[in-house]
């Protein structure tokens, strides 16, 4: 009975928001390393080492280019420091290109792992 | 009192429901997809639906600062709506000489709108040096008159012997109205802080008139900026509109029926 | 004795004192906001004035500009006219689904709550929804009417000369119906049951019963209703100034959005402040011959 008070809406639903908000924000604290890391294959599925991946900012109406990087072996890249919440990613080795991936994030910075690799088809 | 075809009553009950909603749906469905809208047919249900037309609103704009301005004039208004109305409320519980012509004076106000008044009260804002400022923005939603014969009526319904025990115990006017009267009359303080929020958030004329930067602006107007940006070419528009009026709804819905007694019972006051 | 005369003479001046120190600053808001502002209006209209230039008298003459030259305003008035004429059919929708809720029937508060659900939100962004839903590609109207067959070619609705003045009025229906309904279902909660009764002991007819009694009973709600309507042609500024500007050309000129934009678009406020002067008479004189209908008295019923 004495602490009704904690029972009624009006403590409820802001308290809901406020731990939810509080909860977000330390994920997000946590998660947002602004790395983000996939791999180029060919047609056949082969990993593609030395193709160069270049990461778009995407805003409205454009999507500018901020970094570029190197596959490794196993065709593996990793960009650091991204801090857009929508980004694309494009790889290209000796004149191929492969189509452009949009990646979306839930919040700037947040660090990926992409399970789908990029793919140049033109090999 | 009428009985008979309950059936066909709601059938046009849901008639009438379903029309109600329809715009909700329709913008809700478009806020959650990438579709081309520009494309013929519309998708009735939504297609790949997703939430990041959300994330774009939060980051391509400067939602953040919208939403701290708006938040900034709801809680002073809120806040001068509970305050100050609370004391006027109690002092129209007295008597005093000329009590009737507060009175009227505030009925008749009550009859002009504010929409009425912005080319003066623009110009008066301007001499206090108010323009472009959360103050100004507040100044004159801080205090409503359909809200003070609220607090009025619950006052007047306190016990008067309760009033007259606590004065001779010798408490101040000021502790009579926090320890005595307040603490009775809450459903006056909720439908003074619901009508306060939903009129304070959602006022958009007098925001536009009288705020110059981007930086004062609020939702209403960080809205209507969006629209002449973009006309209608993208989701995240109607993401915008679904994430503005969120807040509104859930009021609305936590306190329905302060809400529909303050407008009805203020109203019929007028 | 004299003694305690004197000290409750100071008591009362302390009373007194405190009033008038709690009713201050909710008088002082009203004053700069309400009252100055009404009285600067009238001075301004007879002014010549702008922010550079010191104020002259001109006498009548923004008036005569008004009335005599600006066809602009014409349309406005006439606009804001039709707009009010819409109030009516709204208050008559929501007094069908008032008397269809305000009854026995299960889940009528659920249906009362979807009703009034739009009332409250912000008509920002109504507008922007309902442009949406007349747009002409991914617009719900377009797509029924075209789907059905009605129409062959898009119509786009808020470009149309014709169509953007009703279709704005349509949405300030669906906005404010709920409001409609909310004060006429009061309205209707408060009739005693025991005349109905009685009614039915005598025999007489639903449609007597809802002409004699109900109808008669709801004069003040009815009347409540006129007003909130009047005043709606002030406030729905910001759904006219969203869905379409006053456009195409003026065909949805509000005399309120008419008097934002000769004051904060040509600063031109002393002519505003006059247009502001007509519209607010204008809503006086409706006020005063609803009031008339209503019976008088505000249309008060005289109960025993």
């Amino acid at each position: 009975m004495s602490a009704s008070w904690l029972r009624s809406r009006w403590v409820v639903v802001p308290g809901a928001i406020l731990a939810s908000t509080l909860a977000w924000n330390v994920y997000v604290a946590a998660h947002a390393t602004g790395v983000i890391e996939g791999r180029v294959v060919d047609r056949s599925g082969r990993p593609v080492e030395g193709a160069i991946v270049t990461l778009f900012n995407r805003s409205f109406i454009t999507n500018d280019p901020r970094q570029r990087t190197m596959t490794g072996p196993e065709g593996r890249f990793r960009f650091d420091g991204n801090d857009s919440h929508a980004v694309q990613l494009e790889a290209e080795v000796a004149g191929h290109r492969s189509e452009r991936m949009t990646v979306r994030l839930w919040f700037r910075a947040q660090e990926r792992r992409l399970e789908t690799p990029l793919v140049l088809a033109g090999r | 009192m009428r009985r008979g075809f309950p059936w066909a009553r709601h059938a046009v009950l849901v008639l009438v429901s379903a029309v109600m909603l329809l715009p909700f749906y329709w913008v809700l469905k478009t806020a959650i997809t990438d579709e081309n809208i520009y494309a013929y047919p519309p998708r009735l249900t939504p297609l790949d639906p997703h939430l990041f037309n959300f994330v774009d609103v939060w980051y391509l704009i400067p939602f953040p600062r919208y939403l701290l301005n708006s938040v900034i004039v709801s809680a002073l208004a809120v806040a001068g709506n509970v305050v100050l109305n609370a004391l006027a409320g109690y002092a129209l519980t007295r008597h005093f000489p000329a009590k009737r012509l507060v009175l009227l004076l505030l009925l008749s106000c009550m009859l002009i709108p504010f929409q009425a008044t912005i080319i003066p009260a623009y110009l008066i804002s301007a001499r206090l040096g108010v323009l472009n400022t959360h103050l100004g923005l507040a100044l004159p939603l801080l205090s409503t008159i359909v809200c003070i014969f609220i607090y009025k009526a619950s006052f007047e319904a306190v016990p008067k012997s309760l009033i007259d025990a606590a004065r001779i115990d010798g408490l101040s006017e000021w502790r009579i109205i926090a320890t005595v009267l307040l603490p009775l009359s809450k459903p006056a303080i909720a439908t003074n802080v619901i009508l306060a929020f939903i009129w304070s958030w959602n006022s958009f004329m007098w925001p536009l008139i009288i705020t110059r930067d981007a930086e004062m602006q609020t939702l209403p107007l960080g809205l209507a900026r969006f629209l002449s940006y973009l006309e209608d070419t993208t989701g995240a528009l109607y993401a915008f509109v679904v994430m503005v009026l969120l807040p509104g709804i859930l009021v609305f819905l936590m306190a329905q029926k302060e809400f529909i007694r303050g407008l009805t019972s203020g109203a019929t006051k007028g | 004795m004299a003694g305690k005369v004197g000290w409750y003479g100071r008591k009362r001046t302390r009373e007194l004192a405190l009033i008038v120190c709690f009713l201050l600053p909710s008088l002082a808001i009203f004053l700069l906001y309400r009252m100055i502002p009404l009285g600067w209006n009238v001075v301004l209209s007879f002014q010549s004035w702008s922010p550079m230039r010191p104020a002259r008298w001109v006498g009548f003459e923004h008036y005569e500009e008004m009335f005599l030259w600006d066809d602009v305003f014409w349309q406005a008035f006439w606009n804001t006219l039709i707009w009010i004429g819409a109030a009516p059919v709204a208050i008559v929708l929501a007094l069908g689904i008032a008397l269809l809720v305000n009854s026995d029937l299960k889940g009528a508060s659920v249906y009362r709550t979807i009703v009034f659900l739009s009332y409250p939100l912000m008509t920002v962004a109504v507008g922007i929804i309902w442009r949406w839903m007349y747009d002409e590609r991914g617009g719900f109207f377009n797509w029924v009417l075209r789907s059905t067959g009605v129409i062959e070619q898009p119509l786009g609705f808020l470009a149309s000369f014709d169509m953007a003045l009703p279709a704005v009025i349509v949405t300030d229906i669906w906005q404010v119906i709920g409001f409609y309904m909310i004060v006429l279902l009061t309205g209707l909660q408060s009739i005693p049951q025991h005349l109905y009764e009685a009614a039915r002991i005598d025999g007489a007819p639903a449609r007597a019963r809802f002409f004699r009694i109900t109808l008669p009973m709801l004069r003040p709600s009815l009347f409540l209703c006129a007003v909130i309507g009047l005043l709606n042609s002030f406030t729905s500024f910001d759904l006219v100034y969203i869905m379409t500007n006053g456009g195409p050309g003026h065909a949805t000129e509000l005399l309120i959005t008419y008097i934002y934009k000769a004051g904060f678009g040509q600063t031109k406020f002393d002519y505003a402040a006059a247009i502001t002067v007509v519209q607010f008479s204008l809503l006086l004189v409706l006020t005063v011959l609803a009031n008339w209908a209503a019976g008088g008295n505000a249309g008060a019923v005289e109960r025993d």
